[in-house]
């Protein structure tokens, strides 16, 4: 008679655990689905983007036709900054006093493009699922929360068009629930012309237009021979090295940048200078952490949208070799 | 000839039996320009910092930000042909107005020794209530005094230790590299320089 219990328990625990592996698979392809729709379908509106004490309407267009993707943002409050990205490269025109600076960058997770293409990293640090269904920008959207697995890193909830896929809004959260960073959609339609007549930036005669004037930054493949980079927070792995020039420092600084697949961390390495003051400190501001300290002569600094025990454990994973 | 002047650098060479050396870089411009490229050499291996790019900007800009000093001194420099009219006696007593900071700096200093005096007092009386409180009454004297003393900008900021701010060249440099959906379009880092 146990027996029997014992087996009809099994079997509906064995099933109840079917569904919610059922429910966590359809919930990552949502997500899929979300971070594939922000490339390949065409759309404009505007957004808003609040961080901290800061909040920016942004107006956005977004083409894609069938090759190439296009999308231009112009900041509608306070300076017309405009960011033009084609297939990931960007322009942005950035009004500073009298001139215009034009800068270039590599774009990768403009809004609403958030989540990478490929999940693989976040599907390691994050779990999904599935929330209520809510109304943004007068459109019906799916609530699908992504929490992390530890606390290396903030979580994620994202309200995605029920019937686009679109990522209507998307919120940063950290582990008292206080929101970081939001981005939302006020206003989104599609469209599905493809001519760019609209794709140039809007050209003031008055002023100086200006490349910006540093080498920014250097790809760096030299390993150096004074550090090495011991056990780094779960999740996380070196994705970008490079050198660059920091401003008031005289000589170039090394840049290590690692990624969870959704939250980025920033490593400069740099010689203590003679005589110079080694920088030993952490706060938090914003959503930004920060953590410096020195192992043998290097001047370490860590810095990041990620929770105060990812930077430190990144600055405390340089070790220096003589 | 290089060698040897490298070799000076280096402390290779005694100064003694450099003579000819030192006549060779005063003479000859090839052998001073290698003297300043070999120092500059060993100071970038060493990484003693040179001079940024923007040093004489960045140095123009911090002496624009200092406060204007209305000097005392000038103001008594009139102080003799003051009395001519009623307008000028106004500047004398603006004048006199400035002396103020020279007696408050006194003040401050005698504040200085009776904050002293009044520790002093009490940890070799502590145990005496009455000697305490006779000395505690100064002290609410001398606290006024060193307000009044201290301008507001020469208040210390009170920064609560390991705590920093975050520097701004290198969030900036983090967020041309490794951009926040938001920092796209909101630079927390000031731009404007």
């Amino acid at each position: 008679m146990m027996f029997k219990y014992f087996v009809l328990v099994c079997l509906f625990a064995s099933a109840s655990l079917n569904v919610q592996a059922a429910s966590d698979e359809d919930a990552w392809q949502a997500l899929q689905k979300a971070a594939d729709a922000a490339h390949v379908l065409s759309y404009q509106g505007i957004f808003v983007c609040q961080s901290g004490q800061h909040t920016k309407s942004v107006e956005i267009k977004h083409m894609f036709n069938g090759q190439q993707e296009y999308s231009r943002n112009v900041v509608l409050d306070g300076a017309p900054r405009e960011v033009f990205s084609q297939g990931g490269n960007l322009t942005i025109y950035n009004p500073k006093n009298e001139k215009i600076i034009i800068e270039k960058r590599r774009g990768q997770n403009m809004f609403p493009a958030i989540l990478p293409t490929n999940l693989v990293a976040v599907k390691a640090s994050y779990s999904v699922r599935t929330g209520e269904t809510e109304r943004v920008a007068d459109r019906q959207a799916q609530v699908l929360l992504l929490e992390p697995k530890d606390n290396l890193r903030y979580g994620y909830r994202f309200w995605v068009d029920t019937e686009y896929g679109l990522v209507l809004k998307s919120v940063m959260f950290n582990n008292r629930n206080e929101t970081m960073d939001s981005i939302a959609f006020s206003q989104v339609n599609l469209f599905n012309t493809v001519d760019l007549d609209w794709f140039k930036p809007k050209i003031d005669a008055n002023k100086n237009y200006v490349m910006e004037d540093e080498i920014a930054a250097q790809a760096d493949n030299n390993p150096s021979p004074h550090w090495v980079l011991k056990e780094l927070p779960a999740g996380y792995r070196k994705v970008d090295q490079m050198m660059r020039t920091v401003r008031g420092k005289a000589l170039p600084v090394t840049h290590v940048i690692f990624s969870d697949g959704l939250a980025s961390v920033s490593l400069f390495i740099e010689p203590l200078a003679n005589g110079a003051k080694p920088r030993v400190g952490r706060s938090v501001v914003g959503n930004t952490s920060f953590y410096s300290n020195v192992t043998g002569f290097l001047q370490i600094t860590v810095l990041g949208e990620v929770p105060e025990a990812t930077v430190a454990q990144i600055a405390n994973a340089v070790v220096f070799v003589k | 000839m290089n060698e040897q002047i490298s070799a000076l650098i280096d402390d290779e060479i005694a100064l003694e039996d450099a003579a000819h050396l030192m006549a060779a870089l005063q003479a000859n411009s090839g052998a001073a320009q290698a003297w300043s490229h070999y120092h500059l050499i060993g100071d970038a291996m060493r990484g003693t910092e040179a001079l940024s790019p923007n040093f004489k900007h960045n140095l123009m800009q911090k002496i624009e930000l200092e406060p204007t000093v209305l000097s005392p001194n000038a103001a008594q420099f009139n102080q003799n042909d003051v009395e001519k009219s009623d307008k000028q006696t106004a500047i004398h007593i603006a004048s006199a107005k400035h002396k103020l900071p020279a007696a408050w700096s006194i003040a401050a200093s005698f504040a200085a020794v009776m904050v002293v005096s009044y520790m002093v007092l009490q940890t070799q009386f502590s145990n005496n209530g009455a000697l305490t409180q006779v000395a505690q009454a100064p002290t609410l004297q001398v606290a006024d005094t060193i307000q009044l003393a201290l301008a507001p900008q020469d208040v210390p900021m009170l920064v609560t230790a390991n705590e920093q701010a975050i520097p701004e060249e290198y969030l900036m440099a983090h967020q041309a590299s490794a951009p926040t959906a938001s920092s796209y379009y909101i630079q927390t880092a000031s731009y404007s320089k």
